[in-house]
């Protein structure tokens, strides 16, 4: 630990933060940014309005805010992470007063929406590195599990409350993620999933009708032909009816009829499909793979054992991000609302992830090569 | 060493959970390939299902020109109103404010409101009448502002620009039914399609009405039509051309209707047919029918009360005489039945049977046209007078049987191929028909009856035309055809010739002799003249005691009552062109009444 405390008194010069970058990395989120531009452009019916400038100027925000948090040292992030953690616990349940929209998701800041859902991801993987860093090593103990699962809970019920069940649910799984992989026993695994498997059918049994036929609709929307079954359907045959090589840029029939909902946020990866085919929706798929490949590398090569929980949290958060994304494009998954990283024009969760890779470069820049 | 553990213990954890990353990305990609590649097809279709909306393109309908190409069947262009549903769409009102700028048909309307209610699309045009005048739709286009709802669409309008001059020939076009549906199963089921009706239009209806195309509609999640373009072209109907020559039609159809007979202050034309043929072809050159009606009415809708008066009106102006209407064909068929008897060899040229007016069969009297008889006559005498008695005699030596069989020959009650829905068969009675239909034995007295055409036989002006066709030719059973005929080739005749010209003579005599019943109808350049018969027609049996009280001349009797006059003929007497066949209903004899048409029509055929 002392070896990494003489680095702070031997500061790199700017040029030589800059070079310990991973460049690689941010080339292949600057190719599906654009990648994003491209699509929106397509949205917008061939136009760079509403959304494909205004991606631009957010991803340009992106970037300068990857390039900010690169220079501040990791520890330093660090300290502010209970902080984080209480501000966006305050902020979800500012907005159930206070909220705007639809759902009440959103705090009105005169110049943008602020979605703290989304801030709330970044700050439960900043949160838990914290925690098992300061009180290490208690993975068998219940108590101490119990309070990592209470930390991510919390949050994660106030935004399923919103109600938002797809961040809600991808907070959750990504806070899970995290406590499993700081080493939470087999053995609570086990009874947890046992308890619920055995009480699912008595549940089940005591559902009235209507509320049994909703939960049916949330696995299979296809049921529900005209509501939430619609858009599903109409995604499937926009992607499959793109084929091998795609209906051509700008010529999707799918989207550019409108029979595509939100094809400008959770949808955008449907209208690519459409027009791009089979070689551009792999292709972008296997774009974010790469980023994960190296997110994985970043992990080996990291020993700090904080930041290897922070680099996991990211990668998985993104992985997250698009499973839940394309997985509901493509009718895998329920219908929960959730954006594609890079590519749908969202304002927080675009921010939220740019936020995940400055905190990846700044534990680049940080370490002591 | 215990961060050594635990190093190990998350690296274990962090291999489970990526490998578990590169399941869910394989997943997708198998998702993906799926959905874009395995099942493209099925997709692809449904997506154009979303996108397109298809509807049919009618196809213009083939024109009908005479022989000489003469239109008789175009089509012209029109303008069909429509309004374009939507949803709180106030129909009563528009319908409202529309009949006060035009004139709209009450059918028209009450078809439209059936078509509205049974919608369940959206954002769809629907039909409302194409019967609007030029005038009505530069009324409503000056003021479309105030509809927004109303489109109107090119469409083609069915005329016929001869009118009434090929009414019962060329028919007329109507609505698409669900009978005709039924009926033809091949028929599209488009309701704004109008098919063939009546006459040529119904026979060649298939062939008329051509292919549907398809317009393709871009329409979008809201139902909003994008673009509109011709997916499939139409394939425009085959034109007609028929074997009608327009001059002749018309001039026989006014000479027909024109006349100037035992008229009792009767303003309306002449009831009747004309039918002229090519003896050689088949060809039919007129075919007229009276009274007759004017084909358009039914392009633009015909009013229920114009469709009352026609079905209401007792001497049926719908119905196509030449084809349908059957009567007896009277002394006309005197040479069919002396034919037969010289086939059959019951008679010679030089055998004569003496006539005093009439005969006596058991307690019944036949009597014979001429009060007082013909006297000592032989075959060739007894049809250029058309002397009864003879023929009660001859009929009576042939049978019945015979003298049918050689009137199948001469194309009555047989099977015509005409390109006619509207032909009914005439009837030629045999022992078998009698007993079949009737229930009881063949009489003498009804062969005495069918020998000179009356009784239970009925027979059609095309067949009459036909048998004299077909004796004209003497070579081959000539059929009747409304078509242009360059190839078709008939079966033999099979009559003696000698005995054909015999008869030919024998009808030469009756226009030509001066005892001829047809004399004065005569006609006078030597290279046109014409052969024929007479015949009239007893429509009510006339008793004994009118006939001893003198029988009531036919102007004296309700029209009715009144005989037919029946003429059948050829000319030129050497290589016949044409055949003719003319009857007026109720219009006395067929001396006075009908052989003077058929001579003009024949002269102004032949010159």
């Amino acid at each position: 630990m002392f070896s990494y405390k003489n680095k702070f008194y031997k500061p790199d010069s700017l040029l030589k933060k800059l070079l310990k970058m991973d460049w690689l990395l941010l080339f292949l989120v600057l190719i599906i940014c654009i990648i994003g531009v491209g699509a929106l452009y397509s949205a917008g019916n061939g136009s760079l309005n509403p959304w494909a400038m205004n991606h631009l100027y957010k991803i340009i925000l992106g970037f300068l805010i990857v390039l900010i948090l690169s220079q501040l040292k990791i520890k330093l992030i660090m300290n502010f992470s209970v902080a984080l953690y209480f501000f966006c616990i305050f902020c979800l349940i500012y907005v159930i007063y206070f909220g705007v929209g639809d759902v009440k998701r959103w705090i009105d800041l005169k110049y943008f929406f602020f979605q703290p859902s989304e801030l709330a991801k970044v700050s439960i993987i900043l949160l838990l590195a914290k925690f098992f860093t300061t009180y290490p090593n208690n993975s068998k103990n219940l108590l101490y599990n119990i309070f990592a699962i209470l930390l991510v809970l919390i949050p994660g019920f106030l935004i399923i409350n919103q109600p938002d069940l797809g961040t809600g649910s991808m907070l959750i799984l990504l806070g899970f993620s995290i406590i499993f992989l700081n080493g939470l026993s087999w053995n609570i695994i086990f009874s947890v999933t046992l308890i619920s498997l055995i009480s699912l059918p008595i549940i089940w049994q005591n559902l009235l009708e209507y509320q049994k036929y909703r939960i049916l609709v949330f696995i299979n929307p296809e049921l529900d032909t005209l509501g939430k079954g619609y858009q599903i359907i109409q995604s499937k045959i926009a992607i499959g009816s793109g084929g091998l090589f795609g209906k051509g840029f700008l010529t999707g029939s799918q989207s550019r009829l409108d029979f595509l909902p939100e094809k400008h946020t959770d949808f955008v990866y449907t209208l690519i499909s459409e027009e791009m085919g089979f070689v551009g929706s792999i292709s972008v798929l296997t774009l974010y793979f790469f980023i994960n490949i190296i997110l994985v590398r970043e992990f080996l090569k990291e020993e700090n054992f904080t930041n290897k929980i922070l680099i996991f949290g990211v990668s998985f958060l993104i992985f997250l991000y698009v499973i839940f994304n394309i997985g509901m494009v493509t009718g895998l998954i329920p219908v929960v609302g959730a954006p594609l990283p890079f590519i749908s024009n969202g304002g927080t969760s675009l921010i939220t992830i740019f936020i995940g890779l400055g905190i990846i470069q700044s534990i680049r820049v940080s370490r002591n090569v | 060493m215990k961060n050594l553990t635990l190093n190990k213990n998350i690296h274990r954890r962090f291999f489970l959970l990526t490998t578990l990353k590169g399941i869910s990305f394989g997943i997708l990609s198998w998702r993906l390939f799926d959905l874009q590649v395995i099942e493209n097809k099925k997709y692809d279709k449904l997506s154009k299902d979303n996108q397109f909306n298809f509807s049919l393109v009618v196809p213009e309908r083939g024109e009908i020109y005479d022989r000489k190409g003469r239109v008789l069947a175009a089509n012209r262009d029109a303008f069909s109103l429509y309004i374009k549903s939507s949803k709180n769409l106030n129909v009563e009102k528009i319908l409202g404010k529309l009949s006060l700028i035009t004139n709209l048909n009450e059918e028209d309307i009450s078809n439209f409101k059936k078509r509205y209610i049974n919608l369940n699309k959206k954002n769809i045009n629907i039909f409302i009448t194409d019967n609007l005048s030029q005038r009505d739709i530069s009324k409503i286009a000056v003021r479309l502002h105030e509809f927004p709802e109303i489109n109107f669409i090119m469409t083609k309008k069915r005329v016929y620009p001869q009118g009434a001059i090929t009414s019962h020939l060329i028919g007329y076009t109507g609505k698409l039914t669900e009978k005709d549906l039924k009926r033809n199963k091949n028929l599209i089921n488009f309701s704004n399609l109008r098919i063939g009706k009546y006459g040529l239009e119904k026979f060649f209806d298939n062939k008329l009405r051509g292919e549907f195309g398809r317009r393709r509609e871009e329409v979008n999640a809201r139902g909003k039509i994008i673009t509109s373009n011709l997916y499939e072209k139409p394939n425009p109907g085959k034109n007609l051309k028929i074997s009608v020559d327009l001059n002749i039609q018309s001039y026989a159809l006014s000479r027909l209707q024109n006349v100037e007979t035992q008229k009792i202050g009767l303003n309306e034309p002449e009831t009747g047919s004309v039918v002229a043929m090519d003896v050689n072809t088949g060809e039919i050159i007129c075919c007229v029918s009276s009274p007759n009606f004017n084909p358009n009415i039914f392009t633009r809708g015909i009013k229920s009360k114009e469709w009352k008066s026609l079905i209401d009106n007792k001497k049926a102006p719908l119905l196509n005489r030449a084809v349908s209407g059957l009567y007896p064909p009277g002394s006309t068929i005197k040479m069919a039945v002396a034919l037969a008897a010289l086939e059959s060899g019951v008679i010679s040229y030089d055998n004569k049977f003496f006539c005093n007016g009439v005969k006596e069969y058991g307690d019944m009297k036949f009597h014979c046209w001429h009060k007082y008889g013909h006297g000592n006559i032989n075959l060739s005498q007894a049809i250029e007078r058309s002397c009864d008695v003879f023929f009660y005699e001859l009929g009576l030596k042939v049978g019945i049987e015979k003298i049918g069989l050689m009137l199948n020959k001469l194309g009555l009650s047989s099977n015509i191929n005409l390109e006619l829905n509207e032909l009914r068969k005439g009837l030629v009675p045999s022992k078998k028909w009698k007993l079949d239909v009737k229930g009881t034995r063949w009489t003498p007295g009804e062969t005495i009856n069918a020998s000179i055409g009356q009784g239970y036989m009925l027979s059609n002006p095309i067949e009459l035309a036909t048998m004299v066709a077909r004796i004209a030719n003497s070579e081959m059973a000539i059929e009747p055809t409304l078509l242009l005929n360059k190839t078709k080739k008939f079966g033999k005749l099979n009559i003696n010739k000698n005995h054909l010209n015999y008869i030919k003579d024998a009808m030469s005599n009756v226009v030509n002799s001066e005892f001829g019943t047809a004399y004065k109808s005569k006609i006078r350049k030597q290279n046109f003249k014409m052969a024929g018969k007479t015949g009239t027609v007893q429509v009510v049996r006339i008793t004994e005691d009118e006939r001893e009280k003198g029988i009531i001349k036919n102007k004296d009797r309700e029209w009715k009552k009144r005989d037919h006059a029946l003429f059948v003929g050829y000319a030129p007497l050497i290589k016949p062109k044409y055949s003719i066949c003319v009857i007026v209903e109720h219009g006395g004899s067929g001396s006075t009444t009908a052989a003077p048409i058929a001579r003009d029509i024949m002269e102004k055929l032949l010159v």
